[in-house]
């Protein structure tokens, strides 16, 4: 754990508390109402909520700006999500730093997928850091006020570095080497890539053995049988449960929007009901839900872990 | 090597839209490999212009002979010097090196002013063959492959992530960005695990030095190899006696079958 807190989530991860986090999502658009809504629903159901950077690399609002608008206008602490895969280090720097002038705590450090899998395709993805040289520099620009060319830098910032891990990913040894390597280089918090299967997770934990760094595991209630099918199908390393898919799909038979909401609400707490049981055996300190636009799954979930 | 193809038809006629008379230059390096700048090339791009009603000269350089190399190049063109002077434009078979130091040539040595256009594209440094082949170096300036067990990540990753997987690795050990290539970070683990150095995986590797990529790059060598080295090097005893040997040289399998009669 660190030995100086700056946010509200770090706090209550060091305090041992078992800690909700959200997800909130920009949009392509002016202004970002939306996931401002969102936080509002979200206040008293999560400590903090993640706000995506380009997600699946299409182009939306710059994070760190709807970060700070969240911030400001909800009092939604903030985990800003920063990915390599658009800037170099240079402006990865310049990005810290702004971000520790208006108040964000949280980073999550994130390579971020290739361009060429989102809307814009023909641009040059950058990748000039990858997510452990990222987490390495914020930690040097925090801890020492340096940056990696050795620079020094007056009244560094004070915030948190997180990183991502994948306990889906198809080659397991490797992606846990990669984990320790991003714990040896001193991230504070880990999110894990979203996980519907107990065993998965049981594999990545022993795999991982005893570790001091917290882990949130990424859950993702879909609002939707279209929004579930979609991280089947795109997103890497995720595998969706056919049954809890065709659970889902059965929803669409009903007429009624709001019996069908209704129904999408049970499958979901069902399904989530055993996975959170299950969670309270694992090592994770907390729950990260990436329930995006679904503010109404996370408060019945939530019971389960009281 | 420098893997190429050659462009489509329609572009190069593009380029050639109103030059009547063209000289088709080739190459006799990497592009005669790549059959993409050997006679044969060469021949069949002339016989492809003259068809559109375009008078054309031939330059064809043998193997050996690279048109990104200006003293090779320049015996070529000067052979040929009346034609270059009276042609309306220069089509190079060759990758991007040889176009531009022909057209410099042209224009610096030669004192002409004539469009030098490409008929290749050029695909990569690539390593691998007969047939298959795949990209392996960038020639970045700061080599990073006695990190990485020998496999570059900055060219074989599709992100050139320094300290990967990314989390996009597929079942099959795939890209996520294309399902035909490797991993090339599930590839570095493997290779590191067969040679007992798992625990480098786990080191991070700082970030790639990119200054020593400032482009243009100049390259200066004080001891050029002159036409009579190049002659001396072809014709060495060892060199020559050795390839032979090697191309006649009996298969592994042919050898074991031997010793088992």
């Amino acid at each position: 754990m660190p030995e100086e807190i700056y946010s509200q989530m770090m706090k209550e991860l060091s305090e041992g508390k078992y800690v909700f986090t959200g997800e909130l999502e920009p949009k392509k658009a002016g202004n970002v109402n939306e996931p401002i809504a969102a936080a509002r629903d979200l206040i008293g159901l999560v400590t903090a909520c993640n706000v995506t950077d380009n997600p699946q690399s299409f182009a939306y609002v710059n994070s760190m700006a709807a970060s700070y608008k969240i911030q400001a206008e909800t009092g939604m602490e903030c985990v800003y999500q920063l990915r390599c895969s658009d800037r170099n280090r240079m402006a990865l720097l310049s990005d810290v730093l702004g971000a520790g002038t208006l108040g964000l705590k949280n980073i999550l450090a994130l390579a971020g997928d290739h361009v060429a899998l989102g809307d814009t395709p023909d641009a040059m993805s950058v990748f000039d850091l990858d997510s452990t040289t990222l987490i390495y520099m914020i930690r040097k620009i925090v801890d020492e006020g340096k940056d990696l060319a050795g620079n020094e830098i007056e009244d560094p910032p004070k915030l948190h570095v997180g990183g991502a891990a994948a306990p889906g990913a198809a080659y397991l040894k490797a992606e846990v080497a990669k984990v320790k390597r991003k714990i040896n280089v001193g991230v504070e918090f880990l999110q894990t890539q979203v996980v519907y299967y107990t065993d998965i997770l049981d594999k990545f934990f022993d795999e991982l053995g005893k570790v001091d760094v917290p882990i949130l595991v990424g859950i993702f209630p879909a609002k939707s049988y279209g929004a579930a099918k979609f991280f089947d199908e795109y997103v890497a390393g995720v595998d969706v449960p056919p049954e809890y898919l065709a659970n889902l799909k059965k929803t669409k038979e009903v007429k009624d929007k709001e019996e069908r909401k209704a129904e999408v609400d049970r499958v979901n707490i069902e399904f989530f009901t055993d996975f959170l049981e299950y969670l309270k055996g694992t090592p994770s300190a907390g729950c990260h839900m990436m329930a995006v636009g679904y503010p109404r799954i996370i408060g019945p979930l939530k019971k389960v872990m009281e | 090597m420098i893997a190429q193809e050659q462009k489509p038809m329609e572009e190069i006629l593009g380029f050639l839209d109103g030059k009547k008379n063209v000289v088709v230059v080739g190459c006799g390096g990497c592009a005669t490999f790549y059959h993409t700048g050997d006679k044969k090339a060469v021949d069949e791009m002339a016989e492809k212009l003259e068809k559109e009603g375009k008078g054309v000269t031939k330059i064809s350089m043998p193997l050996g002979m690279s048109a990104c190399d200006t003293e090779k190049i320049a015996i070529f063109l000067q052979k040929k010097r009346n034609e270059v002077e009276n042609c309306d434009a220069i089509l190079l078979m060759s990758c991007g090196d040889g176009v531009q130091v022909a057209a410099d040539y042209v224009d610096e040595e030669m004192g002409l002013a004539k469009n030098v256009y490409p008929a290749n594209d050029a695909l990569g440094l690539v390593g691998g063959g007969p047939t298959k082949f795949h990209e392996t170096c960038q020639s970045c300036g700061m080599c990073e492959l006695g990190k990485t067990a020998g496999i570059c990540p900055l060219t074989a990753c599709g992100k050139g992530l320094m300290n990967g997987p990314c989390g996009g690795v597929r079942v099959d050990d795939k890209c996520e960005i294309d399902p035909e290539k490797d991993c090339a970070w599930v590839k570095i683990y493997k290779r590191m695990e067969k040679l007992g150095e798992l625990d480098k995986f786990e080191e991070m590797r700082a970030p790639h030095e990119w200054s020593k990529m400032k482009r243009p790059r100049l390259f200066e060598l004080k001891d050029p190899m002159g036409m009579m080295d190049m002659m001396g090097a072809m014709m060495n005893y060892n060199t020559v006696s050795g390839y032979m040997s090697m191309m006649f040289a009996k298969k592994p399998e042919e050898q074991k079958e031997e010793k088992k009669e």
